[in-house]
């Protein structure tokens, strides 16, 4: 493992039961690189990324982040280091999954206050300064319900930095959001991409693979179907799978006929 | 009407008395429902297995017995097997026991029933696991609890009037001497009846307005 690489996964392999997830998954993550993992749905990308904080265990292969190594299967890793990797490695969900009964600001406190033990106006002062930057400082004292979900999953993305993550983990951010609030999230990460932060997102937004990612992974069929250099993997995809998978979701279809045929075609899930 | 109202009034020192004792066993009783059936929802979600089969097993065979035959066993049948407990401990025992079950499946399905992404997010923040259900999972459980909670002590109140059967001096206990006494069943029982529905109306009221609050709140 080089001195850069933050996240290196070797051989990951995962199963639900008898279920295959995804299997022999490598990859190593550097310092600052933006990795997105795209692929048809069921191809194991969100269980993956939800291995690398160990939301999931996994069952074979091995995994080193900053400065732990986990082994796939019956053992798994002590409190501490769970505790250590998961306060250092943040993330962003495809359901927001803000604290209900928790306003903003006090979503946006809560770990950095009962986890980190960092002094009230230290979390207070920070939450304010990630909310101003996504321009939600006015909204703080408001309760998730009243939030549009494009604004929920900023106030999410705020949560996740308060903790001053290493690492982002990105789980298909937008899917869940209206089209025309889908900008508005993009565009914060998009900035957090600018500042250096390393992130691996999964992802449905090819335009946003291809502009803010330098690493695109294709995973498809429970494996890594291809990886690179994010506009050689989109633009000039090296393997027949990839290539299938980039047709489908990049050409518009024509006809209804087509559009049933593909259909047809699509159930990976 | 006049008969009954001075048959009421004569009998109201009693009553109170009742009424106090009904309220001091309805309170103790659901302390002990409330506590063990936290501690057997838990038990119930644990991953020890011992503990999982050990609280199933008690809830469904408690439950699945009559209030009455409990509080006989609790008061009678202990005493018989050489644990003699008075009248009232007997009634909590047997009351907060056997209520324990039902605000144990209350609490057990509360918590089932908050989002498997709030606990993802909570741990995905380095909460630990008793973090994640003090401050995220118990508060959201809450809302869940509160009707059927309110609901099943309202059933309580109602169950407390067995216990004039071992010999506990509570409302029911003091309507039934009542009307012995001046054989006016019919006055003294509607008269402990009234109080009971008055606990129910008192309390259902005060619910409603919580819960009115509470949205109002959080929008």
């Amino acid at each position: 493992m080089s001195n850069d690489v933050v996240v290196s996964a070797q051989g990951l392999t995962k199963r639900f039961g008898s279920q295959l997830v995804f299997e022999d998954v490598s990859l190593d993550v550097h310092k600052s690189e933006v990795v997105a993992i795209i692929g048809p749905s069921g191809a194991g990308k969100s269980t993956f990324i939800r291995c690398i904080n160990h939301l999931h265990p996994f069952d074979g292969g091995t995994l080193e982040l900053l400065g732990h190594t986990l082994h796939g299967g019956l053992k798994s890793p002590s409190r501490a280091v769970l505790r250590d990797i998961r306060t250092r490695v943040g993330m962003v969900f495809q359901t927001f999954n803000l604290f209900p009964h928790l306003t903003v600001m006090e979503n946006i406190i809560l770990a950095p206050l009962d986890v980190k033990k960092v002094p009230r106006e230290k979390a207070v002062a920070l939450a304010r300064e990630l909310l101003d930057l996504v321009g939600l400082e006015h909204k703080k004292d408001m309760y998730p319900k009243r939030l549009s979900g494009g604004e929920q999953q900023r106030v999410a993305l705020c949560r996740a930095l308060a903790m001053e993550p290493e690492v982002m983990l990105f789980d298909e951010p937008t899917s869940m959001l209206d089209p025309e609030l889908v900008g508005e999230v993009l565009s914060a990460i998009q900035r957090l991409a600018k500042q250096g932060m390393t992130m691996i997102l999964v992802t449905h937004e090819m335009t946003f693979a291809k502009e803010v990612a330098d690493t695109v992974v294709i995973m498809a069929d429970h494996r890594v179907a291809e990886m690179g250099p994010a506009r050689q993997v989109l633009e000039s995809p090296q393997t027949e799978r990839a290539q299938q998978f980039l047709r489908r979701v990049l050409e518009p279809v024509e006809t209804m006929e087509e559009l049933s045929a593909a259909a047809g075609q699509g159930g990976e899930d | 009407m006049h008969t009954l109202w001075s048959a009421w009034v004569q009998y109201l020192p009693d009553y109170w008395q009742g009424v106090r004792v009904t309220l001091e066993l309805t309170g103790a009783s659901l302390l002990v429902a409330i506590v063990l059936g936290f501690l057997l929802a838990l038990a119930r979600l644990s991953t020890l297995r011992v503990l999982d089969f050990m609280a199933t097993a008690y809830v469904e065979i408690v439950r699945a017995i009559p209030v009455l035959i409990i509080l006989f066993i609790c008061y009678y049948s202990l005493a018989q097997a050489g644990l003699k407990l008075s009248g009232p401990v007997a009634a909590v025992v047997g009351l907060g026991g056997f209520y324990a079950t039902l605000y144990g499946e209350i609490f057990r399905g509360a918590i089932m029933g908050v989002d498997r992404g709030q606990k993802e997010a909570a741990a995905a923040l380095g909460m630990p696991e008793g973090l994640v259900m003090r401050k995220i999972v118990l508060p959201q459980a809450f809302f869940a609890i509160l009707p059927p909670a309110t609901n099943q002590l309202s059933n309580l109140i109602k169950d407390t009037s067995l216990v004039f059967t071992i010999a506990v001096a509570d409302l029911m206990f003091q309507a039934n001497a009542a009307s012995a006494n001046n054989f006016l069943p019919l006055d003294m029982l509607l008269l402990a009846g009234v109080i009971y529905f008055l606990f129910y109306l008192i309390l259902s009221k005060l619910l409603a307005r919580w819960e009115l609050n509470v949205q109002r709140r959080r929008g």
